[in-house]
């Protein structure tokens, strides 16, 4: 028999947590690690093609879209490393009670951003 | 499959608004999700204006106190208002919990409620959990043993006795599986975090007999690994327990069995 009777709302109605918010940013982050990897592997394959295209790519770095492109993946491939360590810790059956995960979820936020001016700092060889 | 957005017959309209007739200085505006089946007519929210110096600490004392003096059509489920039996189990200030064991003084602002999330409604607060009962059926809980001995206790050591801790306070409220994205989405073929718990029970009972069977009839992509950790459960809970630890549980067994 077909139930023609409403569905009850939602995600419209639903609160976020900071463990769904990680969760969701993680599969996000996932998919467009992915998306970089196979773009960092066509830039590489364009550069054994020579000296015009080499230039071509430097210029589109050189320019504020390309900063930003930059500085986006350092955070995407930041979040993803911190939340997958947190995921494997999970695998072992570590860290579920639901004040350890709120503290590891936050870690794994802020972690990312550290991360990322962590890897520009090292990138623009500001130290060492 | 991911539906963000509600069908079209369970968009939410606005719906009508109870004036205070008490003269109360200290009134809250109480949001309730309203579906009537006898009508054609499309989900609404009522508002009601509510005295608050002659109401109860509890959201179901609210409840009770809007269906008895302001609008006695209004339906919801409730029985021991104690949080024992899970009946007034419901969505308020956008989180599962009991109605009889949330205080309406943890509410910020006007007090939304609504339904157990992405239910089939039956009317008013109510929704309809014929599936998961279907699926707590699936995964027989109940003990298998084979000694046929009833006269004897069947004796468990107290080490054994507390693998269930955590586990038996369970009262299938199902707080934490329409808390869940993954049972939202998948909700006909994933069992579900209150399920899953269940299961969970009787696969570390040591008086169970058939932990084998039970982790093998588990082990599905869709029945099981359809947890992705994302918490809502644990958050949700209002008994305190952490089904997203038994799921692990089970997924650790079935890696190192």
């Amino acid at each position: 028999m077909k139930n023609d009777n409403p569905l009850s709302p939602h995600i419209q109605i639903y609160n976020w947590h900071i463990s769904s918010l990680v969760s969701i940013s993680h599969r996000i982050t996932g998919i467009i690690n992915i998306i970089i990897i196979t773009l960092i592997c066509f830039w590489v394959s364009l550069l054994l093609l020579g000296n015009s295209n080499y230039e071509l790519i430097q210029n589109f770095f050189g320019t504020f879209f390309g900063k930003f492109v930059i500085i986006a993946s350092a955070w995407s491939f930041s979040f993803q490393i911190l939340s997958e360590i947190r995921h494997l810790f999970w695998d072992f059956g570590i860290g579920f009670e639901l004040k350890t995960s709120n503290i590891t979820g936050l870690i794994v936020i802020f972690g990312s951003f550290i991360l990322t001016i962590f890897i520009f700092i090292l990138g623009r060889n500001l130290v060492l | 499959m991911v539906q963000i957005n509600l069908p079209q017959n369970s968009k939410v309209q606005k719906g009508k608004y109870y004036k205070d007739n008490t003269g109360s200085k200290n009134i809250r505006k109480v949001n309730i999700y309203r579906w009537d089946p006898s009508t054609g007519d499309k989900p609404r929210i009522d508002t009601y204006e509510v005295d608050m110096d002659n109401c109860p600490s509890k959201v179901l004392d609210l409840l009770n106190k809007i269906k008895n003096e302001i609008d006695p059509s209004i339906a919801y489920r409730r029985s021991c208002a104690h949080g024992v039996c899970g009946s007034c189990a419901m969505n308020m200030d956008g989180k599962n919990g009991l109605a009889c064991t949330k205080p309406h003084k943890e509410i910020k602002g006007d007090i939304n409620i609504y339904p157990l999330p992405h239910l089939k409604v039956q009317k008013d607060l109510i929704g309809d959990l014929s599936t998961l009962y279907k699926q707590y059926a699936s995964v027989e809980p109940w003990l298998k043993n084979s000694k046929k001995d009833d006269a004897k206790e069947n004796i468990q050591s107290i080490e054994d006795r507390s693998k269930l801790d955590g586990l038996y306070e369970c009262i299938m409220c199902a707080c934490c599986s329409t808390s869940c994205p993954s049972y939202w989405w998948n909700g006909d073929k994933y069992l579900g975090p209150a399920v899953l718990l269940q299961a969970y029970r009787w696969i570390i009972d040591s008086r169970d007999e058939e932990r084998k069977e039970r982790l093998k009839k588990v082990a599905d992509e869709l029945k099981l690994y359809r947890c992705h950790t994302i918490m809502n459960c644990t958050n949700a809970c209002p008994k305190g327990l952490n089904p997203a630890k038994a799921i692990a549980s089970i997924k650790k067994m079935l890696a190192t069995s």
